[in-house]
């Protein structure tokens, strides 16, 4: 058996529980561990209920364990939420100077520690060196995470925390704890990092130049992630008034030579849905990045979900050719976000990448290399490109619905764009021959988008029963499935990146194989399970379906897709 | 001397005939071939109703977007693209109602370009609303009782909020207009210029005749134009007197001014390099 171990770190927002989970995650990765980070937290600054979670593993890993076998405790609200999930050789620590509260709950005065260290602030680094002490880490593991922590900060901070890890270590040294194990000492396998900022590091590697926003749960981290390369690469990121006008901005930039993005939640895209149908008609290039949470309106503002999929399918007014694409992993993230800038310029049409706070705020294991593409193409043309500029026309009519696109004020050419239905040149116009030449022209990009789009990844293709779904729940489905396999269902997974233009042929190829298929997604109604059904009319047997705002832990997937089957069978 | 002809566009016109909406957009063509300027070289970016049309009326480079959008349409044009000369046209229901909040974040930011509202006091393309800048009272047939609200003082309001560049035209006054426009293009920073514009179709109130009778020029008159309060009254001023011309003038840092880099080069200027970006994805 190899190592897979949950340490669960709760208390109140405001006392540091996500930098507990980063040193720790920062520790397991120095010497090559694998680790899933979650965090939850309610949509306030202090006070509350929130934890991190953090499964450590010797293999990759891709989902949340419902099994806790370290629970931390630092405020008794924790311990009676989530003592119920300890696995049986679990133990859990409480932050408390009172005598044990049961038989594997060992209390440690962890703030009153944290006090004599230096203050109450580093309670966080207390319970890391606890936790790091149980699970059997030699000390100088923390001690290296810390010193490249507090090295910069003020004299004494370094020596605080270091102090406080090691009383957090001394009051747990007596304590026999099971799942500890050898701690391997390998180096580090690929990047620890955040779905945000993947997804950041991902724009900044498609030269993007320009992102605006309005702050909005989930989606400011990846603003955040990009904000960090103003100055040190050819980017201003901009915070607008509203999503209207980062939405407009982002169109600014593109039509004026830049590739621009912008990152909002479901509310904040239905504020953008204008700028989408500008975008649309217009023919600009545009990302957008919808971070899902669950709504509708405020809904819950730091949870996850999968609800928004068909709304970004069909945002704005009328019909115009886009792309929507969801990752499903940490590495699919970065790629992603490559062929979103690529994509949505070679076609002159936004293109959405769905994403939710699951993905966005947990930390895990890129593995493959970030690499700069040797060169970007715009798909721009100049003077130079044509044999009279002066006879440019934007929205000319071409058989494969591209038309060259210039830049305003760079040549001869004079570029003229109008979200009015329009001409050829770009003018007004409400002819019959205009309207229908440009709504054709636009549509027929559509052909050549289709073979854009990759088929979905799949784990054993060719199984009796297949689980289905899209973006971040990919990593939980893949987990059931090996559990599934394990107990001797002939299971396989199908997990779609790329949704819209719909990978009609491949999807049908999969699914058309299979017995039965289960949908497996993040909303009440099987959103992208209705979208196979329409474009291939394969029905999935059943949706095996999570609205609570919580990610999917694997053994919930796979418990109701047993529950259906041994109902089949029996 | 670049010739007004230039400027000259063969795309029908599609306004009523005597709106105001044609001095200015003569005007308009005269300050900028005062600039020297060629039509290649020009950008407007508009929005959308009588006004918003401008561009296509016009040989110039264009992005004619949204209802109220176009200030941050022009302002992501001017972040890719800071050299580019951009001017805005907007309807005084685009620029003061749908996008009211743009114009205020518009002077906070201060991104180079020159905005003209063509205030009407009215909305001529849905045929004859009030807009924000129409008189309490004003009658239209959604309002047969007469406009409910005060209406909004684009001047003042401008100047409240600290725009460097604040000026009042008349339709009626092109030579005046044309300055100004030239006027507001040298400005490094967002030039605001509030056109009273006559609407023939849909304000009956606010004729030529109106303002014939009201408008005067501030600067013939020697108005200090560093004055800030000076300013603020004569935009404040209601009644019979009109006052026209540029109220008040100030250097601010522009938007590319306040961003390190923007200035030296724009950013679709920038060559794209491998190596810098890998070094930065390495470092992550
Ligand atoms: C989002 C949106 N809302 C409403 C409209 C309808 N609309 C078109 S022009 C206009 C107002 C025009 O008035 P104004 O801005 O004063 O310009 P004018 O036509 O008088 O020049 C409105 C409400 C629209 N096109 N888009
Ligand atoms: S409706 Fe008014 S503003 Fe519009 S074109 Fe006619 S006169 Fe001009």
């Amino acid at each position: 058996m190899g190592i897979d171990v949950t340490v669960k770190v709760g208390g109140e927002a405001g006392q540091g529980i996500q930098t507990v989970g980063d040193l720790l995650a920062h520790v397991c990765h120095g010497c090559g561990l694998y680790v899933l980070g979650v965090n939850d937290f309610e949509s306030r600054i202090r006070g509350g209920h929130s934890f991190l979670q953090l499964r450590i593993s010797d293999r990759p890993v891709t989902a949340p364990d419902h099994r806790v076998h370290l629970l931390v405790a630092l405020s008794p609200r924790t311990l009676d939420m989530h003592l119920s999930e300890l696995a049986e050789d679990g133990l859990a620590i409480f932050d408390s100077q009172e005598a044990d509260a049961g038989s594997n709950v060992v209390s440690i005065a962890v703030t009153d520690m944290a006090r004599k260290a230096g203050g109450a602030i580093m309670a966080n680094t207390v319970a890391a060196g606890a936790c790091l002490a149980l699970l059997g880490a030699p000390d100088s593991l923390l001690e290296r995470v810390l010193k490249k922590q507090f090295q910069a900060k003020k004299a004494g901070v370094l020596e605080n925390n270091l102090n406080a890890a090691q009383t957090g270590a001394q009051a747990v040294a007596e304590i026999d704890f099971a799942p500890a194990f050898a701690w391997p000492e390998k180096k580090p396998a690929g990047k620890l990092l955040s779905g945000a900022q993947i997804l950041a590091l991902g724009a900044l590697a498609s030269d993007c130049r320009f992102a605006a926003f309005y702050p909005m749960s989930p989606a400011t981290g990846i603003m955040a992630g990009l904000t960090g390369f103003e100055g040190r690469a050819p980017l201003v990121v901009e915070q607008a008034e509203d999503e209207i006008a980062a939405a407009n901005m982002v169109i600014g930039a593109s039509f004026a030579g830049v590739r621009s993005m912008t990152a909002t939640s479901g509310g904040g895209f239905a504020l953008m849905t204008e700028g989408l149908g500008l975008a649309g008609i217009t023919e600009t290039p545009m990302v957008i990045v919808n971070s899902q949470r669950p709504g509708p309106a405020t809904g819950l503002p730091t949870r996850t979900a999968q609800a928004d999929l068909r709304f970004v399918l069909h945002a704005a007014q009328d019909e115009f050719p886009r792309f929507v694409l969801a990752p499903t992993s940490l590495d699919d993230g970065f790629e992603t976000m490559g062929r979103a800038f690529a994509l949505a310029d070679k076609y002159q049409v936004p293109a959405v990448v769905l994403t939710d706070q699951y993905f966005n705020d947990s930390v895990n294991i890129a593995q493959k290399p970030l690499n700069a593409p040797e060169s970007i193409d715009c798909h721009i043309v100049t003077d130079a490109d044509m044999d009279d500029p002066k006879a440019y026309r934007r929205y000319e009519i071409t058989d494969s619905g591209i038309s060259p696109r210039a830049l305003p004020c760079a040549g001869q050419a004079l570029v003229m764009v109008s979200g009015n239905e329009h001409q050829q040149d770009g003018h007004i116009s409400e002819t019959i021959p205009d309207r229908i030449g440009q709504v054709d022209k636009r549509f027929r990009k559509l052909a050549a988008m289709e073979g854009e789009m990759r088929p979905p990844r799949t784990d054993y293709p060719d199984s009796r029963v297949l689980l289905v779904g899209w973006g971040s729940a990919a990593g939980a489905i893949g987990e059931s499935v090996e559990m599934l396999r394990a107990e001797g269902m002939d299971a396989g997974g199908v997990y779609f990146t790329d949704i819209w233009p719909f990978p009609q042929q491949a999807a049908e190829e999969i699914l058309g194989r299979c017995e039965r298929f289960y949908m497996v997604e993040q909303n009440v109604s099987a959103q992208l399970g209705g979208l196979i059904r329409e474009k291939t009319g394969l029905k999935c047997y059943q949706a095996v379906l999570k609205y609570d705002g919580r990610p999917f832990f694997p053994f919930e997937i796979a418990r109701r897709v047993k529950a259906a089957e041994e109902a089949i069978d029996g | 001397m670049v010739d007004v002809s230039a400027f000259h566009c063969d795309y029908e016109n599609k306004w009523c005939p005597g709106c105001g909406n044609f001095p200015i957009l003569e005007a308009l063509k005269q300050g900028l071939a005062d600039q020297g300027l060629v039509p290649e070289d020009v950008l407007m970016i508009s929005g959308i109703g009588q006004a918003g049309k401008t561009p296509h009326f016009l040989r110039c480079n264009f992005f004619h977007g949204l209802h109220g959008r176009a200030l941050p349409l022009a302002t992501g044009a001017y972040v890719a693209n800071c050299e580019l000369p951009i001017l805005v046209s907007m309807g005084d229901g685009d620029c003061y109602g749908e996008g009211g909040n743009h114009f205020l974040a518009a002077i906070r930011r201060n991104p180079d370009m020159t905005l003209l509202i063509h205030d009407n006091r009215v909305y001529g393309l849905t045929k004859g609303q009030a807009s924000p800048t129409s008189e309490r009272g004003f009658v239209t047939k959604i309002q047969p009782k007469g406009v409910r609200s005060d209406p909004f003082n684009p001047a003042a309001l401008a100047l409240s909020q600290g725009a460097g560049f604040v000026a009042r035209a008349y339709c009626g006054h092109k030579e005046q207009l044309a300055g100004l426009i030239g006027q507001a293009m040298d400005y490094r920073g967002l030039s605001v210029i509030d056109i009273m514009q006559v609407c023939v179709s849909f304000n009956t109130v606010n004729t030529y005749d109106w303002y014939k009778k009201r408008v005067y020029d501030i600067n013939e008159q020697g108005h200090d134009t560093d004055d800030w309060n000076a300013a603020m009254d004569l935009a404040m001023a209601g009644g019979d007197r009109m006052a026209t011309g540029l109220f008040y003038k100030k250097n601010r840092a522009s938007f590319a001014d306040r961003v390190p880099g923007l200035a030296d080069s724009p950013l679709a200027a920038r060559r794209y390099d491998p190596a810098q970006v890998q070094a930065l994805l390495d470092q992550a």
